[in-house]
């Protein structure tokens, strides 16, 4: 999170036209020059970016230092390529863009493409770089394309004789299948001497992975897309729990089979009103809301149908009821489930009718036309009669020898 | 106000170093090791062993604004006797300099340190010049022997304040 002014210096020089790195050197080192502005903008919203051309008719700035990424961007359209590229004067410029930025604040920062070969010799390029140095001025080179003349050792002088503190670095990109930029994704220059821009950086490689490597669990970026990423967990840990609450039915079903037969209706009949809950609501917050609701319901059913199937029957009807009062249809298929236990409910005490009642005299409230479920009134009452029955569920909760 | 200096008593003349707004005070082309803190701030500036070293070549430019308005009235540059500062430029109230624009306008005030002045002989400068200073800039242009590296001891600066408001002072009135 550096406050930082950039320069990019772009070569465009004849030598670009080449395609040893894909599709032509030019057109890498644009994408490559998109996603570092892309990348300096968005690890802090102050920073800066500049854009000027080593090459063509002689150096020239297209974008002073600006954090508005659509110009930055526009302006890398329509340049052309020719000439040679001035190295020296390059960076002259750019430092001298950088010493009339509008916020002193900013750390001065020069990236520069040395794509073609650098004609200058070791002695100017080192006075260039103490310059800079004493100038606070950092600088990043990205040494690619013409490899020969003894570049890489002319670029490391320059960068020794900058560097101060490890703010200056130089990268080494050979041709090959891998983009410029994919390369440089990973390097210093795009996460910032190891502090921030890194969620950018995380966010471009999963996109440019295009569905190979992804670190991420969905194939979605979190960074790139919240709720998407998060509508997916929750429908795979609601998964993960169906399959759980299936697997320990089905468990539960074969040691039920010496019980009695009611037993696996009873779940049955909880299956139904469960995928009732799955399919009723549409919007996400209310289906995760349900989605805990109905874990943690099942839970407790089976942890109670371990010790005592009735009660735990009695409960899951229990919970089910509160968890879904707003809902009509719910309701409705609550109500029906309790009627569809007679067995059950003759065993059941008569606190446990009462609250059978309370569900179906909620349905009945919520289908009425004239009343609304949600005026204050109702709501006090279905509160009120909801509060007897809170109070019943924790008598529930105790050792089933209880006397109620 | 009380006299700060040993060497030469000043009347009224105060230790400059209480109004110094040390959020914007900078320094270019100072070596990251031996910094400006080690010259300016109590207590490093006393220690023998931490001085402010110059990086890539012999200059040094020093940028020290101050919390409120002061009158400069002389400054006291303690450093080796060959590796010390010789040409110093003073430049009142120009903002954001660098080496590039120091010989753009004359300096407010120049001095050339003699070996005294480095041993502790504080440098009147033209009071004149110096009688409403936000932000004072100091340039050190050579050393006593000419060669790549600089280092200074110590830097005080003396004088006395105009009446001003310091900003951050002000507190908000409690509603009663």
């Amino acid at each position: 999170m550096v406050l930082e002014a950039t320069m990019i210096c772009i070569d465009n020089s004849e030598w670009m036209r080449n395609g040893d790195y894909t599709p032509t050197r030019f057109q890498a080192q644009a994408d490559a020059v998109n996603l570092i502005c892309g990348a300096k903008t968005q690890s802090n919203p102050e920073n800066t970016v500049g854009v000027l051309t080593m090459a063509g008719k002689g150096v020239r700035v297209l974008v002073t230092p600006t954090s508005d990424l659509g110009k930055i961007l526009a302006c890398m359209h329509g340049l052309e390529i020719g000439g040679e590229m001035n190295l020296a004067a390059g960076i002259q410029v750019a430092q001298l863009a950088l010493k009339h930025r509008q916020n002193k604040k900013q750390q001065q920062r020069i990236i520069v493409f040395a794509g073609s070969p650098v004609k200058y010799d070791k002695k100017v390029l080192e006075t260039i770089g103490r310059k800079l140095k004493k100038n606070s001025v950092a600088l990043d080179i990205v040494d690619f394309g013409e490899g020969d003349d003894g570049k890489p050792e002319k670029l490391e002088a320059l960068l020794s004789a900058v560097n101060n503190n490890d703010s200056s670095h130089i990268i080494h990109v050979p041709p090959g299948p891998n983009a410029l930029s994919d390369v440089l994704i990973s390097t210093p220059v795009f996460t910032g001497d190891g502090e921030g821009g890194s969620g950018f950086a995380a966010a471009a490689a999963a996109a440019a992975a295009a569905g190979g490597v992804s670190g991420f669990d969905f194939g979605v970026d979190p960074n790139l897309d919240p709720e998407l990423a998060l509508a997916l967990r929750v429908s795979m840990e609601e998964e993960r729990a169906r399959q759980e609450a299936a697997a320990k039915r089905a468990a539960e079903e074969a040691a039920r089979q010496e019980k009695g037969g009611e037993q696996p209706s009873n779940s049955q009949d909880t299956t139904m009103t469960e995928h009732k809950t799955i399919t009723a609501p549409e919007a996400e917050n209310k289906k995760n809301d349900l989605m805990d609701d109905e874990t943690a319901l099942l839970e407790q059913a089976l942890a109670m149908s371990m010790d005592d199937p009735r009660t735990s029957n009695s409960m899951g009807d229990t919970d089910m009821s509160e968890a879904t009062t707003e809902d009509q249809d719910l309701a409705f298929a609550l109500q029906m489930s309790v009627q569809d236990n007679p067995k059950d409910s003759a065993s059941q005490t008569e606190m446990n009718k009462v609250l059978g009642d309370q569900s179906f005299v909620s349905s009945i409230l919520a289908s009425l036309p004239g009343v609304d479920p949600n005026d204050p009134s109702v709501k006090d009452l279905l509160a009120s009669l909801q509060g007897q029955s809170e109070a019943e569920q924790k008598n529930d909760d105790k050792p089933p020898n209880e006397d109620k | 106000m009380s006299v700060e200096s040993a060497t030469a008593i000043q009347r009224n003349q105060v230790d400059l170093l209480d109004f110094v707004d040390w959020s914007g005070v900078e320094c270019l082309n100072q070596n990251s090791s031996h910094s400006l803190v080690n010259a300016l701030k109590q207590g490093y500036r006393e220690d023998e062993g931490l001085h402010l070293e110059s990086d890539a070549d012999e200059q040094l430019l020093i940028y020290i604004p101050f919390t409120q308005v002061i009158k400069l009235h002389s400054f006291l540059m303690k450093g080796p006797e060959d590796e010390g500062p010789k040409t110093v430029k003073l430049f009142a109230n120009k903002e954001h300099m660098g080496f590039s624009n120091v010989s753009d306008f004359p300096p407010s005030d120049s001095a050339v340190l003699s070996l005294d002045n480095l041993k502790g002989k504080p440098f009147t400068v033209k009071y004149v010049k110096f009688q409403s200073v936000r932000s004072l800039t100091i340039f050190i242009e050579d050393n006593q022997c000419g060669g790549d590296v600089t280092k200074v001891q110590k830097i005080v600066l003396y004088g006395t304040t105009v009446e001003t408001t310091d900003m951050k002072a002000l507190k908000k009135i409690e509603d009663h």
